[in-house]
């Protein structure tokens, strides 16, 4: 398995569903790596590009599968990049053994789902646009703005790092496993 | 400092990026089917559309302005935009692979969203300083946000109702994000710009 990208998501904090479905952005995920206990998952793309389940009813290709972009059309650059976001979790108890080709519904808490976004993007670009107007009201140069922007840019995404960390020791970032996907359910219908 | 809030209100909100000039449509309806999902990727596209017209304002200034290479612009801003994305997804991959697990999904849309690159060449219109274009695009992805936030709210309530059956789904969605635009435009009233 050592050709998949490996995440620190710990398997050990991954099957908690103590919060109610509504609370969760569910998404499917494909298994695409069975060793031992370890499951390997793939999130199945749900952009409207149909790079899921039914993706063979539609126009849109799917690069990961071996095939060439020119083979499949539509967009594979996209697609191509699926692997990047492999996770492990341990295989679930209440599922049964998942297997390759499985699918399964994943979730995330919703309000975890808005601090990961405030810590990787709100943050950083906040102490940026800080900085800047500092630099602005110090220097009114344009080339000083850029830098203090810059170094702004730097110290809020290193605060992120930070913030990570701390939300990942609450297991806030954990996905639930909630259960296996039925032959009809699709990126569009979960 | 009230020509500074004005612009940046007018940015947000009178000119808005979706129901203004109708950029961005494609996560405008794509993405909003639930407020939490809709919120994470407006925050995604507010990072990379204040970022990318950072880098888009010093190429624009210091390369294609001071060599006489402005038709290269789309596609300098094209290559930028997408190096912007990529940029970001690399940099949170470093910062927190669990936080690029959860929100990565909505990078690899934002590539090819066209209001990103319609904000940066709105801003080479401008002629401003690096600070106000920063400002400015910064106002623009608020704007952003805040109608893909306000639409998914919208659809989470029309999920709830009894729509005849002709209108369900994207029709329904289309009439009120028409009716949205139209309370949109009464934003009109109250900015110069």
């Amino acid at each position: 398995m050592n050709h998949y990208p490996i995440f620190p998501i710990k398997p050990e904090t991954t099957p908690v569903t103590s919060v109610t479905h509504s609370d969760l952005v569910q998404g499917i995920a494909k298994v695409v790596g069975v060793d031992g206990n370890t499951v390997w998952l793939e999130p199945e793309q749900t952009s409207s590009c149909g790079h899921c389940a039914s993706s063979s009813s539609c126009s849109s290709g799917h690069q990961s599968d071996g095939s060439t972009e020119a083979e499949k059309g539509g967009m594979g650059t996209i697609t191509s990049r699926l692997h990047t976001r492999r996770f492990q979790i341990t295989q679930p108890k209440a599922l049964g053994t998942l297997l390759l080709g499985d699918r399964i519904i994943v979730g995330i808490e919703s309000g975890s789902l808005l601090k990961a976004a405030m810590t990787a993007y709100g943050l950083p670009l906040l102490t940026a646009l800080i900085a800047g107007s500092i630099a602005q009201e110090q220097f009114a140069q344009d080339a000083m703005t850029m830098l203090g922007t810059a170094l702004g840019l730097t110290t809020g995404m290193v605060i992120a790092h930070f913030s990570a960390k701390r939300l990942k020791s609450q297991g806030a970032l954990a996905p639930h496993v909630l259960r296996r996907a039925s032959a009809h359910e699709t990126c569009g219908t979960v | 400092m009230k020509d500074f809030a004005l612009m940046m209100i007018g940015a947000a909100l009178v000119n808005n990026v979706i129901l203004a000039r109708f950029l961005g449509l494609c996560s405008f309806m794509g993405v909003t089917t639930r407020v939490d999902t809709a919120a994470g990727m407006g925050f995604a596209t507010t990072f990379v559309i204040t970022v990318s017209s950072m880098a888009d304002w010093a190429v624009q200034h210091y390369l294609l302005d001071a060599y006489g290479l402005g038709f290269l612009r789309t596609v300098t801003f094209i290559l930028v935009i997408a190096s912007a994305v990529q940029f970001t997804e690399m940099t949170i991959k470093k910062v927190s692979p669990n936080l690029f697990q959860m929100l990565g999904i909505y990078l690899p849309l934002i590539t090819t969203n066209c209001a990103v690159l319609g904000v940066a060449l709105l801003l080479v219109e401008g002629k401003m300083g690096f600070l106000d274009s920063t400002m400015f695009a910064f106002a623009s992805s608020v704007g952003y946000s805040l109608v893909m936030v306000i639409f998914a709210g919208l659809r989470e309530r029309l999920a709830l109702v009894n729509v005849p059956r002709l209108f369900a789904g994207p029709p329904i969605a289309f009439i009120v994000a028409g009716m949205l635009a139209m309370a949109f435009m009464g934003f009109s009233g109250i900015a110069t710009s």
